[in-house]
C-alpha cells in the first residue's frame, strides 16, 4: 500500500480519535445534562498540565491520571454545587457564567505556569511500522485506546439506565422526582463525571500536543459544534458529529491548508445553528 | 422637561471628558479616548443584551469590518479626496448585514436564546479568519497599517473631541430612545416576546433593527478606532475582542447608557495599566465578571442607579387604529386538524361564529379548547382544513400577523410583562395597531389615551391604582384584569378569552363577567370565552359550544346543553 | 400503612389555591378527590405528593411525619405520584419509560398489566411521544401500578383513555386494593370512581364543601357539585 495513503489514513483516524476523546466530556454535561459549560475545554487544558506537573515531580506519566481526577473532580464539584445549580433556569447566564470561569482558571494556570509552551516526554513517542510506514506508536495506542472506549461506551449506554436516567430528568425533572430518581445528586455526578472525562483526555493528548493555557478554546468550540452537528443526547450524534466535522476539517486542510479546514468547519456549524439546531442524531 | 432628565447621563459624561485633557495631559486623553471607543462597542452589546435580551458573543466582527472599511477609505481618500464621501457608507455597511442576519435567524425560531449567540461566534471567527488570510485586502496578519488621520483632526490631538463627542452623543441618543416608547417595546421582548407578538408586534424585525442600530454603533466605534491607532489588525475581528465588549458591558452595566462606557474605561484601561504589574490581574478580573453575573445582573452602574424615573407624558388622544379590514364580524374553522410531535389534538373540528356578542367553549380537560385559540392564533401548526377570518384565509400565518387582523387573545395563565409598570403594559397594548412610522419615538406617544382606556380603568379600581407598580407585582385577580383590558384595548374585532375568571373568588369572577360582557359590547367584537365555571356560563347567556376529543359534540344555549344526555355523558363519565 | 393529611394549605407562590383540606386514607382503602375544574384538585395531590410545598398542614403516613420531606424520596417509602401532565418521558421507548427508574429487570412487575393492556406490550420500542394522550395516561398508569406502591396518587387517570380500558384500569385498582394498597385519585369522571372509591372528597374554591363514604353520600349529591 502506498505509503503516503496509509499515512493520511492514520492522521485522519488520529484526528478523529483526538476530537472523540476531548468531545465526551461535553456530550455528557451539554449533551445529557444541557449545561453549556464554556469552561469544558479549560479543564482538558488542565489535564494536560498535570501531565506537565507530575513530569516536573520526575513522577512517571500515570499519576498524572489521578491528579487529574482529583484536580478536575473537586473543582468540578464545586461549580456544579454554586455555580451551575443557581443558574439551572438562566441558561444564557450559566454560558457567560462558565465562560468567565474559563478566563479565571486560564489566567490561574498562565499565572503559575506562566504563558510558554510545555511538552511532555512520552517512552512511547518512537516509530513503529505500519503497514510499511513508520508512524508514533503514542498515536497508534491513542486511537486504538479511543476504538476500545467508544467500543465500551457502546455497549455500557445500551445497558446502563445512567444516561438514560440524566437524558430523561433533564426533560422531565418532575417526572424523574416523581419515579425516585434523586435529579440533583444525579445533575452533580453527571457533571462531574464529564469534566472529570475532559481532564483525562488532557492527560492523555499531553505527549502529542503542544501545552499552552490558551488551548482550551480550540477544543471547547470543536467540541460544541461536533454535538451541534451531530445531536445531542445520543451515541449516534457524537459518532456522527465527530465524523462530520472531524472529517471536513481534515479533508479540507489536506486541500486548501488548516485555516480553510477551520472556516469550513465553522460555516457548517453556523448552517446547522440555523437551521437544525437538533442536530442529525437527536432523539427529539 | 422630559429632555433634560433623560439627558443627564450625557451631561455628566461630557462634562468628564471635557475636563480630562485639562486635569491630566494630552497623552492620558489619547489612552483614554481607546476606550472610550471600546466602551461605544459595548454600548452597542449591551443595548441587545441589557434591554432586549439576546446576547452577541461576536459583536468585534461589526467592530473589525468597519475599522477595515474605513481605514481603506481614508487610506484611498489621502490620493483622491473623492472617497471620503464614501466613509459614512463604510461606517453603514455593516449595519446593513448585521440587520441581514439578524432577519434571517429570527425568521426561523423567536427563541434568540443562546444558539444566535453561538451563531455570532462562529461568524465573528470566520471574520477573523478571513481577515488573516486574506492578506491582499486586508493586510493579512500584520494588518492593515498606515492609515492617515480623519481629516481635520489630529491624532494625539484633536481627535480626542471628536471621539468624545461621539461618546456623549450615543449615551444621548441610547439614553433617549430607552425612555421612550420603543424603550418599552424593547424591554417588552426582553420579558415576554410571545405576548408581544399577540399584540401584534413583528418582534423579530424589531429584534433585527435594534441589532443594526448596535451593529451600526459598533461599526462607528471600529471607523474611530481605526483612525485612532493608525492600525487595524485582525484582533480587532476577533472573538478575544467580542469577549471582552461582554465582559465591559456586563460590569459596567449592561441596562445603563453610561454603563459599558464606565466598564471599558475603567476595567479595560487598568487592566492595560495594571495586566503586567499584577501577575493575578485578569483572574481578578474573570472573579468580577462571575461575581457579576452571579449577584450584580446590572453590573456598577446597576449599583449606582437609584431607580429609573417612570416614564410618563401629559395625555393625549390616540390616534385611531388601522387595520386591513373592517372589525371582523365572522370567524369560520372548517375540518382543521393540528397536533404537536406526532399526538393529533385537533381532529376535524368545524365552528362558525359571526356578528358580536359572547359565545362560551367548554368540554372536558384535553378536548383542545386552549389548542384552538393556539391554532387560530398561529401558535400551532395547521395540518388540515383552513380557517378563515372574514372570509380571509389566515391559516398558518405568524402570531403577530394573526393579531394586526384583529384577533386579540387572552392566555390561561395570565401573561403580563412583569417588570414593566401597570401603565407600561397598558400602553404597549394600546400602541399596538396605531402607532406607526416614528410614533414609537415620540415621547407623546406615551400619553396616548382611548375612551375605552377611560372605561377599563373605571371598571376596574385597582388598575388605576397600581399604575406605576410592576405588573409582576399584581395579585392573580388583578393580573386577570390587566390581561383582559391589554387584549381589548387594541379593539380586535375577534376576542378569544381563555379563562379569564380562572383563580378568581366569586365575587371577582362576578365583577369580571360583567366587566367582559359591557366592554366587549362597547367595542362591537365577537367573543370566545373557554370557562369551567357554569355559572359564569350562565351570566353571560349566548351560545355554547362543547368540544371533546379534538372535535364539536353540539352547540346551542345552555339550557340545551344542560339537558343534552352525549353532554352529560362526556363530563360524568360513562357511555355515550 | 395509612395516610393521614391535616389542614393542607398551598398554592403557587403567594396565590392560595387549596384552603385548609384534611382527610385520610387506610390501607386498602381508595379516596376519590373530585370537583370542577379550576378548584384546586391537582393542587391538593402535589401538595400531598409532595411536589408543592405546603404552607400549612400535616401529612403523617405510616405513623410517620413526612410533611417537608422531598418528592424524591417518597418512591423509596412506598408512595407513587403521577402528575396531571406530561405523564411520560416523551423521547424514550415504552419499554424505557417502564424501566429507566427500576433497578432490577424483574419482568414479573408487568405481566399482568401487559395482559390486560397488549397494546403496551406490543409497542415497545415506539417512542412515547407518538402515542396519543390516552395511551400516554395507560403507559403512566401501568408505570405507576408497577412500582409496587402501597400508596398510589393518581392524577386524572382516565383523561383521554377508551372506554374498555377504563374498566380494565378500574378492575386492576379493585384488585390491587385487595392486597392493600390504597389509591387517592383526582377524577372527573364519576362512573370510573363509583367503581372502586370508598371515600369521596368534592372540593370547591379550594374548600372542601362535601366528604365521607361514597355509599353514604350517593352519586346524586356529588352529581350536583360538578355537572354541567
Amino acid at each position: 500500500m502506498d505509503s503516503g495513503t496509509v499515512l493520511h489514513a492514520l492522521n485522519l483516524a488520529y484526528e478523529l480519535a483526538t476530537l472523540a476523546l476531548t468531545t465526551l466530556g461535553l456530550a455528557i454535561v451539554f449533551g445529557l445534562l444541557g449545561v453549556m459549560n464554556m469552561a469544558h475545554g479549560e479543564f482538558v487544558m488542565m489535564g494536560a498540565y498535570a501531565a506537565v506537573t507530575v513530569q516536573q515531580w520526575g513522577l512517571p506519566l500515570i499519576t498524572a491520571v489521578p491528579l487529574a481526577v482529583v484536580v478536575c473532580g473537586g473543582l468540578g464539584y464545586a461549580v456544579e454545587r454554586w455555580l451551575i445549580r443557581p443558574l439551572y433556569a438562566r441558561p444564557f447566564d450559566t454560558l457567560l457564567a462558565t465562560w468567565a470561569l474559563a478566563m479565571l482558571l486560564r489566567k490561574l494556570v498562565e499565572a503559575i505556569f506562566g504563558r510558554g509552551y510545555r511538552n511532555v516526554e512520552s517512552a512511547l513517542t518512537q516509530p513503529t511500522l505500519v503497514l510499511g510506514s513508520p508512524y508514533p506508536v503514542y498515536r497508534l495506542a491513542l486511537i486504538v485506546f479511543t476504538l476500545a472506549v467508544m467500543a465500551g461506551l457502546f455497549f455500557w449506554y445500551r445497558q446502563s439506565a445512567a444516561g438514560l436516567r440524566v437524558r430523561a430528568m433533564t426533560a422531565n425533572p418532575i417526572l424523574a422526582q416523581a419515579l425516585g430518581i434523586p435529579t440533583r445528586r444525579l445533575a452533580s455526578q453527571a457533571f462531574v463525571i464529564g469534566v472529570v472525562l475532559a481532564g483525562l483526555s488532557g492527560v492523555l493528548l499531553a505527549p502529542l500536543i503542544r501545552i499552552e493555557p490558551g488551548i482550551g478554546v480550540d477544543y471547547l468550540l470543536d467540541a460544541f459544534f461536533v454535538l451541534v452537528v451531530g445531536g445531542l443526547g445520543t451515541l449516534g450524534g457524537l459518532f456522527g458529529g465527530v465524523g462530520i466535522i472531524g472529517g471536513a476539517q481534515a479533508i479540507t486542510s489536506s486541500i486548501a491548508g488548516q485555516t480553510s479546514g477551520y472556516a469550513v468547519v465553522l460555516m457548517i456549524s453556523i448552517v446547522f445553528l440555523w437551521l437544525k439546531p437538533d442536530g442529525l442524531f437527536s432523539r427529539r | 422637561m422630559a429632555f433634560f432628565r433623560d439627558a443627564k447621563p450625557a451631561a455628566a459624561l461630557a462634562a468628564v471628558l471635557a475636563g480630562l485633557p485639562w486635569a491630566s495631559n494630552d497623552f492620558t486623553a489619547y489612552q483614554i479616548a481607546l476606550f472610550l471607543v471600546y466602551g461605544m462597542a459595548a454600548q452597542g452589546v449591551a443595548l441587545c443584551w441589557g434591554r432586549l435580551g439576546f446576547l452577541s458573543l461576536g459583536h468585534a466582527l461589526f467592530f473589525g469590518l468597519g475599522a477595515y472599511l474605513s481605514g481603506g477609505v481614508l487610506r484611498a481618500a489621502s490620493n483622491e479626496a473623492l472617497w471620503y464621501l464614501l466613509l459614512p457608507l463604510a461606517i453603514a455597511a455593516p449595519a446593513l448585514l448585521a440587520y441581514l442576519i439578524a432577519r434571517v435567524v429570527f425568521a426561523r425560531s423567536t427563541r434568540s436564546g443562546p444558539y444566535f449567540s453561538l451563531i455570532t461566534l462562529a461568524l465573528t471567527m470566520l471574520g477573523f479568519l478571513a481577515a488573516q488570510q486574506w492578506s491582499g485586502l486586508t493586510g493579512g496578519f500584520n494588518g492593515m497599517a498606515d492609515i492617515p488621520e480623519l481629516p481635520g483632526t489630529s491624532r494625539y490631538e484633536t481627535l480626542y473631541w471628536v471621539i468624545a463627542a461621539c461618546a456623549v452623543g450615543s449615551t444621548l441618543a441610547l439614553s433617549l430612545l430607552v425612555a421612550r416608547p420603543i424603550g418599552v417595546v424593547w424591554e417588552a421582548i426582553a420579558q415576554n416576546e410571545d405576548r408581544l407578538q399577540l399584540l401584534g408586534y413583528a418582534t423579530d424585525r424589531i429584534k433585527a433593527m435594534a441589532f443594526a442600530g448596535s451593529a451600526l454603533l459598533t461599526s462607528l466605534a471600529g471607523a474611530l478606532f481605526a483612525a485612532h491607532q493608525g492600525i487595524v489588525t485582525p484582533q480587532a475581528m476577533g472573538f478575544v475582542l467580542s469577549t471582552e465588549l461582554v465582559i465591559w458591558a456586563a460590569v459596567g452595566g449592561k441596562a445603563s447608557a453610561l454603563g459599558p462606557l464606565l466598564g471599558a474605561t475603567i476595567v479595560g484601561y487598568a487592566s492595560a495599566e495594571l495586566r503586567e504589574q499584577l501577575p493575578y490581574w485578569e483572574a481578578a478580573v474573570a472573579t468580577l465578571f462571575i461575581g457579576v453575573v452571579l449577584f450584580l445582573p446590572d453590573g456598577v452602574a446597576g449599583l449606582m442607579r437609584r431607580g429609573q424615573a417612570p416614564r410618563r407624558a401629559s395625555a393625549g388622544q390616540a390616534k385611531p387604529v388601522r387595520r386591513p379590514f373592517a372589525p371582523a364580524a365572522s370567524l369560520a374553522l372548517a375540518e382543521v386538524q393540528t397536533g404537536q410531535a406526532g399526538v393529533r389534538i385537533l381532529d376535524g373540528l368545524s365552528l362558525g361564529l359571526q356578528g358580536p356578542g359572547i359565545r362560551c367553549i367548554i368540554g372536558p380537560n384535553g378536548a383542545g379548547k386552549t389548542s384552538m385559540f393556539n391554532l387560530i392564533t398561529g401558535r400551532l401548526p395547521l395540518r388540515g382544513g383552513n380557517i378563515r377570518l372574514n372570509g380571509h384565509d389566515i391559516g398558518g400565518q405568524p402570531a403577530w400577523r394573526v393579531a394586526r387582523q384583529g384577533i386579540g387573545r387572552k392566555m390561561q395563565v395570565p401573561s403580563v410583562f412583569p417588570a414593566l409598570s401597570v401603565r407600561e403594559n397598558l400602553g404597549l397594548a394600546l400602541w399596538a395597531g396605531r402607532a406607526h412610522g416614528t410614533d414609537l419615538l415620540c415621547l407623546a406617544t406615551l400619553g396616548w389615551q382611548t375612551p375605552l382606556l377611560t372605561d377599563i380603568l373605571g371598571q376596574f379600581q385597582a388598575l388605576s391604582e397600581h399604575l406605576d407598580n410592576p405588573a409582576g407585582n399584581l395579585a392573580q385577580g388583578h393580573r386577570q384584569a390587566l390581561e383582559l383590558a391589554m387584549t381589548l384595548l387594541p379593539e380586535p374585532g375577534i376576542v378569544l378569552l381563555d379563562e379569564p375568571c380562572a383563580g378568581l373568588s366569586p365575587a371577582e369572577t362576578h365583577h369580571m363577567i360583567q366587566a367582559i360582557q359591557s366592554l366587549v359590547l362597547r367595542i362591537g367584537a365577537a367573543a370566545l370565552l373557554i370557562e369551567h365555571d357554569m355559572s359564569a356560563v350562565d351570566a353571560l347567556g349566548g351560545e355554547v359550544y362543547v368540544l371533546h376529543q379534538g372535535r364539536l359534540l353540539e352547540q346551542g344555549p345552555l339550557a340545551q346543553i344542560q339537558a343534552s344526555p352525549a353532554v352529560r355523558a362526556i363530563y360524568a363519565g360513562g357511555r355515550k | 400503612m395509612s395516610l393521614t393529611f391535616t389542614n393542607i394549605v398551598c398554592g403557587y407562590g403567594d396565590t392560595l389555591v387549596v384552603r385548609g383540606v384534611s382527610g385520610q386514607v387506610q390501607a386498602g382503602r381508595a379516596l376519590a378527590i373530585v370537583g370542577r375544574n379550576g378548584v384546586g384538585k391537582s393542587t391538593l395531590l402535589k401538595g400531598l405528593a409532595g411536589l408543592l410545598p405546603l404552607a400549612q398542614g400535616q401529612l403523617i403516613w405510616g405513623g410517620r411525619d413526612i410533611t417537608g420531606s422531598a418528592l424524591h424520596t417518597r418512591v423509596a417509602q412506598g408512595m407513587a405520584y403521577t402528575p396531571q401532565d406530561n405523564v411520560v418521558f416523551a423521547e424514550l421507548s415504552v419499554a424505557e419509560n417502564l424501566w429507566l427508574h427500576l433497578n432490577d429487570r424483574d419482568a414479573d412487575r408487568y405481566t399482568e398489566l401487559f395482559e390486560q393492556f397488549p397494546l403496551l406490550a406490543r409497542r415497545q420500542s415506539q417512542r412515547s411521544g407518538s402515542l396519543s394522550g390516552g395511551e400516554r395516561k395507560l403507559l403512566a398508569f401501568t408505570r405507576t401500578l408497577g412500582l409496587r406502591p402501597k400508596l398510589a396518587l393518581l392524577d386524572e387517570p382516565t383523561e383521554g383513555v377508551q372506554p374498555e380500558n377504563i374498566d380494565r384500569m378500574a378492575h386492576l385498582i379493585r384488585q390491587r386494593k385487595r392486597t392493600g394498597v390504597s389509591f387517592i385519585i383526582v377524577e372527573q369522571n364519576l362512573e370510573f370512581v363509583s367503581a372502586f372509591a370508598d371515600d369521596v372528597i368534592v372540593l370547591d374554591h379550594g374548600e372542601q364543601v362535601l366528604q365521607g363514604a361514597l355509599a353514604d353520600l350517593g352519586r346524586e349529591r356529588i352529581e350536583r357539585h360538578l355537572v354541567v
